[in-house]
């Protein structure tokens, strides 16, 4: 009986090792709207007070029928939810139940466990949630690893157009329906959608037709950003920044980079600023069409989009650390890494703080002040 | 690397060579190059899952981007790899089997029942005379550890259905290896996306074909390579009749939460591993009837 225990032990830490062989799923969805900040991490969304750092509520999501081991819908939060002008927060799990949520936090049942209700679910992807859905209007557009962007009426959760599928995206590729990964964005008239396939295009917020779509040679995990000279600039795997012209698609390289570019490049005035996964950050001015300054590198590797601040910007750089980089170049350690853990999550300023997040780390969410010292953690006492 | 290991001098082996069993030393060798295979996996372990990426994806370029096929043909590799490494399992089995079987041994456990110590100075005795190494089934098996520990992050990272995995995709891959172009990778493979687990609508229920393949799969391969046993309540017989049942249950459960690419793994290492004990005549087919071990 002893040995059988010994053997069935045996065989179960067989089965950790191996379920752990796999490692950590992903890195969190951070985001923060009216001095709260929403944190996707895998297991749940907290909602946290900014100015306190206390848990306001926490959504894990419905019951499942079934035990989670049997495959029934595990869930898996790590896409930055998304706040509608109504209150609403967006919530998708990334895991096999394909869920997106629309939870109304100021509908909360029990006030000794909060969790907000759940104003409506959409169950109808096929694939994997990545990609925070936009907002434009009363219309969600939220682009899916199935390759399709579902258009969902904001009320109740319910497809535009056509019942379920909306929207086909440019899948030319024989290989990939085209893996959407990144929040599109908008100017208006448009949305513009990159893709894990290698391409970018542009869609009619009316007719729902794809207007233009263009190769970039390279998967395109972030998503464009608009520049102060009307152009879209994106980043891509290909190792380049292009430049678009949003109406048309017309597009060319504008810098090659050292590494992979991964974060949504993000836009200060004259300036695109993003990083890349060598670790470098780059200042390119849309004026003179070139580079601010030789690009730095901190340290480790960038996934986070850069934040802008205080006339500069702020860096979370994969090992932790938090950089300032200021107009000239300059490079300061503004905030020290935690004894462990890495960042690759891009850092939010809300309530008069920057939000940083980590995996592996003994909090998730750290606030830290202008001086980038620390003011509060999440959990706290950490 | 192995070879420098195998020249590693065993202390004790010239100094009492009367005592001890013919080809000992060998063995001992074998065993050090194994540990030391073992330690040099497991703390350069980023390195052997780059190794695999790299070999898995370059398959992949070969094959027209068809990652299910890649998973297979890298899964053969494997298997014909560690062709030896099995065939030595086996051969080990087979010789422990054999002993079980073997009528001085049966008496001298009778003999020594009441007597552990006794019984374990004898059981060395009769592995020294029959020239069996007790290590011999265990050893090829252990070095496989790192292989099934290493293919599971590769293929997890290969297919790259996470921002992380595919970050970590980036890094393991060679400079030879034309990354953009390749990335991401096709995941789709007959009915299924190897990134996402399989479950495919049959009359309105979703039922998870493929882990239930990988759990018959591995009952199959389990009860076929299973000896006959001399006796089936022995101690070796109840731990290959546990074996038979937790390990397609623990694969199954697996393969249930995880990228199919995985499951297409095990199925194609399983159907392998009972095409090479056919090949070697080992496949015992009786096991497949109910009752069939006790004949």
């Amino acid at each position: 009986m002893r040995k059988k225990i010994l053997f069935v032990t045996i065989m179960l830490l067989a089965a950790v090792l191996l379920s752990g062989c796999v490692g950590s799923t992903t890195w969190p969805g951070l985001s923060a709207a009216n001095e709260v900040a929403y944190l996707a991490n895998t297991s749940a969304v907290h909602a946290i007070d900014v100015t306190s750092g206390k848990e306001l509520w926490s959504f894990v999501g419905e019951k499942s029928g079934g035990l989670a081991i049997f495959g029934g819908s595990p869930k898996l939060f790590v896409t930055t939810p998304v706040v509608t002008t109504d209150g609403l927060v967006i919530i998708v799990s990334s895991g096999n139940d394909h869920a997106m949520f629309a939870v109304d936090p100021n509908d909360i049942a029990d006030p000794q466990k909060p969790t907000p209700s759940i104003a409506w679910k959409f169950t109808d992807a096929k694939g994997h949630w990545i990609a925070a859905p936009l907002v434009v209007g009363d219309r969600l557009f939220a682009p899916n690893s199935d390759g399709k962007i579902y258009v969902l009426d904001l009320q109740d959760g319910k497809s535009v157009k056509q019942a379920i599928k909306v929207i086909e995206p440019f899948s030319e590729s024989k290989e990939q329906a085209g893996r959407l990964w990144a929040q599109p964005v908008t100017d208006g008239t448009y949305i513009f959608v990159t893709s894990l396939d290698h391409s970018v295009f542009a869609i009619d917020l009316e007719t729902y037709k794809i207007v233009w779509h263009e190769d970039l040679g390279g998967a395109v995990p972030g998503s464009m950003v608009l520049g102060s000279d009307g152009m879209l600039y994106v980043g891509s795997l290909a190792k380049q920044l292009e430049k678009f012209d949003p109406a048309t698609g017309k597009h060319e390289p504008v810098l090659d980079t050292n590494g992979w570019i991964w974060g949504t490049p993000i836009a200060a005035g004259d300036n695109i600023y993003f990083s890349d996964v060598d670790g470098y950050f780059y200042s390119y001015n849309t004026k003179t069409s070139s580079l601010n300054w030789e690009p730095v590198q901190p340290d480790s590797a960038i996934t986070a989009s850069p934040l802008v601040y205080n006339d500069g910007a702020l860096l979370v750089t994969e090992s932790g650390n938090v950089y300032f980089v200021d107009g000239t170049g300059d490079v300061k350690l503004w905030h020290g890494a935690p004894e462990k853990g890495k960042a690759y999550t891009t850092p939010v300023s809300a309530g008069g703080y920057v939000l940083v997040s980590y995996i592996e780390a003994d909090y998730y969410l750290v606030a830290l002040d202008d001086e980038g010292d620390q003011k509060w953690t999440f959990p706290a006492g950490k | 690397m192995k070879n420098t290991n195998n020249k590693t001098p065993a202390p004790q082996t010239p100094a009492q060579p009367a005592q001890l069993p013919q080809g000992f030393s060998t063995e001992t060798l074998k065993t050090v190059a194994v540990i030391a295979v073992l330690v040099l996996a497991f703390t350069n372990w980023d390195a052997v899952v780059a190794i695999m990426v790299n070999v898995m994806i370059f398959i992949y370029g070969i094959v027209g981007h068809n990652f299910g096929l890649a998973i297979i043909l890298f899964t053969i590799l494997i298997r014909v790899v560690t062709w030896p490494l099995n065939a030595q399992q086996m051969k080990g089995a087979a010789a422990m089997q054999e002993m079980q079987n073997d009528k001085e041994w049966q008496a001298i456990q009778k003999k020594y029942a009441k007597d552990k110590e006794k019984l374990a100075q004898e059981q060395m005795r009769v592995y020294r005379e029959k020239g069996i190494n007790p290590f011999g089934s265990c050893l090829p098996t252990l070095i496989q550890f790192p292989i099934l520990f290493a293919l599971i992050p590769s293929i997890t990272y290969a297919i790259g259905s996470t921002p992380l995995s595919l970050l970590k995709l980036s890094r393991s891959l060679y400079a030879f290896q034309d990354a953009a172009s390749l990335i991401p990778l096709n995941s789709k493979f007959l009915w299924m996306d190897l990134g996402l687990p399989e479950r495919t609508l049959l009359l309105g229920i979703s039922i998870p074909v493929l882990a239930l393949i990988v759990g018959l799969t591995t009952f199959v391969q389990t009860k076929l390579t299973m000896p006959p046993a001399a006796d089936p309540n022995d101690q070796a017989a109840a731990t290959s009749k546990m074996m038979g049942i937790y390990m397609p249950v623990m694969l199954f459960f697996f393969s249930l939460n995880y990228a199919s690419g995985l499951a297409v793994y095990f199925i194609t290492s399983n159907l392998l591993a009972i095409a090479q004990y056919a090949m070697m005549g080992k496949v015992n087919w009786r096991n497949l009837l109910p009752g069939g071990q006790k004949k």
